[in-house]
């Protein structure tokens, strides 16, 4: 195993009886960029929480980015306050110049962190959100549906904040979405889940190109709505 | 033909909607795009007469739009069935309300069509999927064969496969029955792959509206280019060929 990479084995998930992620085994390298598409159901989400709560538990630094940023946030604390309840859970120590050089990159209002939750945009809480998770830099981001509670206008600018805040390659992300047009951009590897199995496990352009599986060319047929002419 | 004419509405002092005009001709697609907030969910519900207008007006070949009877496809499938009753209950209540015997075989032939078994008509919404739940939805828009429907996000609480392929059978039933579809999406990708024309909406007023080819093609505002952009970003639009 190269040095810096994750690994699972043998991950699985019941619940009340049912097999919700069979036995599944993952290695992520340090850096890289990994989507985890497929069908409403498939058990993606199920994966992520699950390999979320494995690395942790093997001491690993490992953030989690909800699909809405309700979710993560508490409307009845300022952000300043959740960003140093964030720094404390992580063990760090307060550090402005830190908050100031996150807060720029992600264009957060540095002067609104006073704030509550319900008086920003969503677009901005979901830049917020991304930026506690960045806090520790993390050796894997897990993003769960980053966008979908986003318009696209303001989706597409988190994406691309999020790529150059990444550029720096120590951070692994994992993008979850049922959308590969989203994924097919922005990552090296997908994996394709369906019905509680990764079913593929290949380069981005090598799955586009030749899916192996019935599920993946479902999606690989669906990836965009309309092909631009050149 | 479905006309707005210089349409405002007001919410408080805010212009929701402010000096709005379209055409949407019988048997065509219209989609209204724009960010969250734009009014694209107000425009519909004055189309529906639901919320009264601070200037202009709204017809449908001349006459009210309430007269032609539209139909409206919501945006939260399972929400908006009665959880008491049966899919098929909910299905039957506009016709009960039009007082017009249904043709026999209508009701069949739209399940058969919508992929909805009878079986799963008996069951209640939160017995069904999603994507069968919207299906449901379309089914009760146009069981009274509405020469309008209206279609509020419609796609997207959907996942992508399910997506396109609701997409197509919305655009495969238009083609059989001729009703107009005014389709409400912040899904730009959507709306170029399925409408005649765009009109793009921003804080009430239309940035822009244009022949779909024309705008997919070169967008003339500022804004109809920065939307293309994200659809070309998150994929929507694929520029790869």
């Amino acid at each position: 195993m190269s040095r810096g990479s994750l690994l699972v084995t043998d991950l699985s998930v019941q619940r009340s009886g049912r097999v919700l992620l069979h036995p599944t085994s993952l290695q992520i390298s340090r850096g890289e960029r990994l989507g985890l598409v497929g069908a409403s159901g498939s058990g993606k989400s199920t994966l992520g929480h699950a390999l979320v709560d494995t690395l942790r538990a093997q001491g690993r630094r490992v953030a989690h980015v909800p699909q809405s940023p309700d979710e993560a946030l508490d409307p009845l604390r300022s952000m300043a306050f959740q960003w140093r309840e964030a720094e404390r859970a992580l063990g760090l120590a307060p550090d402005y110049a830190r908050q100031q050089q996150l807060c720029t990159a992600l264009r957060i209002a540095v002067d609104q962190l006073g704030q509550r939750p319900w008086g920003w945009s969503r677009g901005m809480q979901q830049r917020f959100v991304i930026a506690l998770a960045l806090l520790g830099t993390p050796e894997l981001l897990v993003l769960d549906e980053p966008t979908s509670a986003l318009d696209p206008v303001i989706a597409a600018r988190t994406m691309k904040l999020l790529d150059s805040v990444l550029a720096h390659g120590q951070t692994a992300i994992l993008l979850i979405t049922h959308d590969l047009g989203l994924a097919a951009r922005r990552v090296d590897r997908l994996l394709v889940m369906h019905d509680g199995h990764i079913v593929e496990d290949a380069a981005t352009a090598a799955l586009l190109a030749h899916p192996r599986t019935p599920a993946a060319s479902a999606l690989t047929r669906h990836r965009s709505w309309l092909t631009l002419p050149c | 033909m479905l006309s707005v004419d210089q349409v405002t509405v007001k919410r408080g002092r805010v212009r929701a909607l402010d000096d709005i005009s379209l055409r949407l001709p019988a048997g065509q697609t219209l989609a209204v795009v724009g960010e969250s907030g734009a009014g694209k969910s107000t425009l519909i519900a004055a189309v529906l007469g639901l919320i009264g207008l601070a200037n202009g007006r709204i017809s449908w070949d001349g006459a009210p739009v309430a007269h032609c009877r539209p139909a409206l496809v919501m945006q939260e499938p399972r929400a908006a069935f009665n959880p008491r009753l049966s899919i098929r209950q909910t299905v039957l209540e506009p016709v009960v309300a039009a007082r017009q015997p249904l043709p026999a075989d209508r009701l069949d032939y739209l399940c058969d069509r919508l992929e909805l078994s009878t079986e799963l008509l008996a069951r209640r919404p939160h017995e069904i999927s999603i994507g069968q739940a919207q299906r449901a939805g379309i089914l009760r828009a146009l069981l009274n064969a509405p020469p309008l429907v209206l279609f509020d996000e419609p796609l997207s609480a959907l996942d992508a496969v399910t997506q396109k392929h609701t997409a197509q059978l919305i655009a495969d039933l238009q083609a059989e029955h001729g009703f107009a579809a005014l389709i409400v999406t912040h899904d730009l990708g959507y709306a170029a792959a399925y409408s005649e024309q765009i009109a793009v909406l921003r804080a009430g007023r239309i940035a822009e509206l244009a022949v779909t080819a024309r705008f997919v093609r070169a967008p003339a505002s500022d804004y109809g280019r920065t939307l293309r952009a994200a659809a070309v970003a998150l994929g929507a639009l694929d520029d790869s060929a």
